[in-house]
């Protein structure tokens, strides 16, 4: 939602099946970047059919978010419903076992049945309507299923073409697993489409001393920090593309990783080709040596950042002092 | 005029020149019908302003409709009849990047799934669902729908921050841009029902007004040729109807003569009660009488308009309808809304009580209905347009299982179950408004729609 005039940061769409712990940092880097006003987490989906996932994206959404009397509704987890749910993480479940002081749960999962979750393409559809023009964008890290139901909804082609800017998708070995979606996706997105291959996050992996030292400093019992020393026996540095996806997509113009135009098509044998050309309607992104630094003390800086309840938007002064575009005309008076 | 003993279902008792009777479902016509042939379903929308206290209104159980949650009460002998429908969800009702103006969009949007525009000059919305079932089953009955309200309300300027009034006051749209403004006054409608179609001239009107002459006396002859043909049943239903037209017309004439008596400077028609329930009464019994004639198979009512500030004396409430939900909380006043809000289910109940009491074929006419009651906002204080407060009353034809309370999945967009209606009225589309699917399973036992 948005209030008066001028416009808010850009709306980030986050979607993924969550099978790797790096979509859990990705969502933590997210909400950093929110907190620093240089975008607003849209919604977040899943596209895994598993109800731990979907109570654990919620959980954390909701710990992002703060307590129902700040400003922020928080939408429900989008979770698909079709297909095999696969095994959960103990990162994903082992938090809710956490307790506070007084015996009571440190997390609440909220999402018991499927009916606690929302059909995930209808929100991205009903999130997206109430983005700016140009002013959001996808990070895809996982299966492409919500993002091509999403496109066969009526006028959903168009409302991506006119408002938002980007997609990027996060690693190729999850962005397969369902063929059809990954060529649809190809074929019909509307927006530039950028590829962070698995060898970028796995060239940078995230510090487990972050989980130790910079999560609890700045925020006590963070859950993706929990869900973290959970996932594998610590320490250990997980992956970071999805955590490349998200950083790239939201400071586009910082010079990050290396980047290629070309063409990316999904063979017959269900593989990914990527063909540079100048003329390619795609990107793909490698690593720049000489910038691994910059890049992961960006990852633990944003992913670990102090928690910033979302304020209501308010634009800024210079704007509000404007006159409107379009003012309302009244009636004539009778 | 009727010449034989198996009737048409469109029989008209016809008078001299000013009247025209629809009949109820009568044996007789029966002859006349195919045997697959049923009673055909309607819909009937009642829409209620400034969304509801949903503590009193969501029961907390799911599954058979047991205890009644407080504002439901008064339907209780009917929660057989019921589905209480959760989690259903207007997205367009929302302010999108639209701002203020909640009351504008919710009711707006209500029954065209289409995000309004934030205008009070160029009027844009979208065909409503009832007219897109009308435009394919209208012709079948004398009236494709029926308009009707309450509230007098203008239908131009300001209603709320920016919308203009047309998004407030009307629930149906014939098109992008044409409301169809719901009749309130009790002796247009009548006339509108009874009448021939050709308007009287002034020499008629006053001719009728003078003698204070029954519509019936208009029809008697037609009537007595059609009592000779009818068995005992059906005269007895005959006899029924005829009576509850002509206690509506009484209810009309008393209105009259209460107004004449009261403030000329009120703000309303001249035929319509100052009593908010006796008008009620009077619009629902006509539009039982309208589905049971198979005048009209749809009918939307706007309770009071959207964002309405009527204040409820008869309750003891000199507040406000619309500042009263925005309650911030405060116990007396949350009170006074969940007054308001029983009170309007009050006066349907009395209508559903009308439908279910009267007999259509095997059943009663309710079984072959599908109302729906509701709000285009469920927390007014805060203006949610998700969960809206939604319930089914009627089978549809035997369609429905009632008396339970069902769960769609969070933000499943009321145009789905718009669809499913659809489909019962036999006027199914591939989609409507932000539809993403049928609202499916409300045929089946289970508790959860899909």
């Amino acid at each position: 939602m948005q209030f008066g005039r001028g416009k808010p940061a850009a709306g980030a769409f986050f979607d993924s099946d969550f099978q790797s712990v790096d979509s859990l940092l990705a969502v933590a880097l997210l909400h950093g970047l929110q907190g620093k006003s240089e975008c607003r987490v849209a919604i977040v989906t899943v596209s895994r059919n598993n109800l731990k996932v979907a109570g654990y994206v919620d959980m954390v959404e909701r710990f992002y978010r703060g307590p129902a009397a700040v400003f922020a509704q928080v939408p429900p987890p989008g979770m698909i419903t079709t297909g095999d749910g696969g095994v959960v993480s103990p990162g994903l479940t082992e938090p809710f076992a956490k307790k506070k002081a007084d015996g009571s749960p440190l997390y609440a999962n909220r999402v018991a049945r499927v009916l606690d979750t929302g059909d995930p393409s209808t929100l991205i559809r009903n999130y997206l309507q109430a983005q700016y023009e140009k002013s959001s964008y996808f990070v895809l890290a996982g299966r492409a299923t919500n993002l091509a139901v999403a496109l066969d909804f009526k006028g959903v082609k168009d409302l991506v073409k006119e408002r938002s800017s980007h997609l990027v998708i996060a690693g190729v070995e999850s962005f397969l697993a369902d063929p059809w979606a990954a060529r649809k996706v190809l074929a019909e997105w509307p927006t530039p489409v950028t590829f962070v291959p698995d060898e970028v996050g796995k060239a940078i992996p995230f510090p487990a001393s972050a989980i130790e030292k910079e999560f609890p400093a700045n925020t006590p019992d963070h859950p993706v920090a929990a869900a973290y020393a959970a996932w594998q026996q610590m320490p250990y540095g997980a992956s970071t593309t999805a955590l490349a996806a998200a950083l790239y997509a939201t400071r586009q113009k910082e010079p990050y990783f290396k980047a290629e135009t070309g063409t990316v098509t999904v063979g017959a044998d269900g593989r990914l080709g990527f063909v540079a050309s100048a003329s390619g309607k795609h990107t793909q992104l490698s690593v720049d040596p000489a910038l691994k630094d910059k890049v992961l003390a960006a990852y633990v800086e944003l992913a670990s950042a102090k928690v910033v309840l979302p304020q209501r938007f308010r634009p800024n002064a210079a704007d509000a002092a404007k006159p409107p575009a379009d003012p309302v005309k009244l009636p004539p008076k009778p | 005029m009727i010449t034989k003993k198996a009737l048409p279902r469109r029989a008209f008792l016809r008078g001299v020149g000013t009247a025209a009777i629809g009949l109820p479902f009568l044996e007789a016509m029966a002859p006349a019908m195919t045997p697959a042939a049923k009673a055909p379903v309607r819909m009937a929308f009642f829409y209620v302003p400034n969304g509801m206290m949903m503590d009193s209104w969501n029961p907390t159980y799911e599954g058979k409709l047991t205890e009644m949650p407080r504002t439901l009460k008064p339907l209780d002998p009917f929660k057989e009849d019921i589905l209480h429908i959760g989690n259903l969800t207007h997205n367009t009702g929302r302010a999108l990047l639209d701002g203020a103006g909640d009351h504008g969009r919710c009711s707006g949007s209500y029954l065209t799934g289409i995000q309004v525009k934030k205008s009070l000059t160029e009027i844009k919305n979208g065909v409503s669902f009832d007219q897109v079932v009308a435009n394919k089953i209208g012709k079948e009955t004398r009236f494709p729908s029926l308009e009707l309200g309450m509230e007098d309300a203008r239908q131009a300027g300001d209603c709320d921050s920016g919308y203009a009034c047309a998004y407030t006051n009307n629930l149906a749209w014939r098109s992008e841009s044409q409301p169809l403004p719901p009749v309130l006054d009790p002796r247009a409608l009548f006339e509108r029902m009874f009448g021939s179609g050709q308007p009287m001239t002034p020499e008629e009107k006053a001719r009728q007004a003078k003698y204070r002459r029954s519509i019936l006396d208009f029809v008697s002859d037609d009537t007595r040729k059609l009592q000779s043909t009818l068995g005992p049943t059906d005269k007895r239903k005959l006899e029924e109807y005829l009576s509850s037209i002509r206690e509506v017309e009484r209810q009309i004439e008393r209105a009259e003569k209460d107004n004449a008596q009261i403030d000329p400077k009120m703000d309303k028609p001249y035929g319509v009660p100052a009593d908010f329930a006796e008008h009620f009464k009077l619009m629902s019994n006509m539009m039982a009488i309208a589905f049971q004639a198979d005048q009209t198979r749809i009918i939307t009512f706007l309770m009071t308009r959207e964002g309405s500030s009527r204040p409820y004396r008869e309750l003891g409430i000199p507040d406000g309808h619309h500042p009263l939900t925005h309650h911030r909380n405060q116990a007396d006043l949350m009170e006074k809304v969940r007054l308001i809000n029983t009170y309007h289910v009050q006066q349907f109940a009395s209508f559903v009580e009308k439908m279910k009491t009267t007999q259509e074929g095997d059943g009663s006419l309710l079984d072959n209905c599908m109302l729906i009651y509701g709000a285009g906002l469920s927390d007014p204080n805060a203006h949610l347009h998700e969960d809206l407060p939604t319930i089914l009353v009627g089978k549809g034809g035997n369609y429905f299982k009632t008396g339970r309370r069902v769960m769609a999945r969070r933000e499943t967009p009321m145009c789905n179950l718009f669809l499913t209606m659809m489909d019962r009225m036999g006027a199914p589309v591939d989609d409507f408004g932000d539809a993403n699917g049928r609202l499916a399973g409300m045929d089946l036992p289970g508790l959860d729609l899909a």
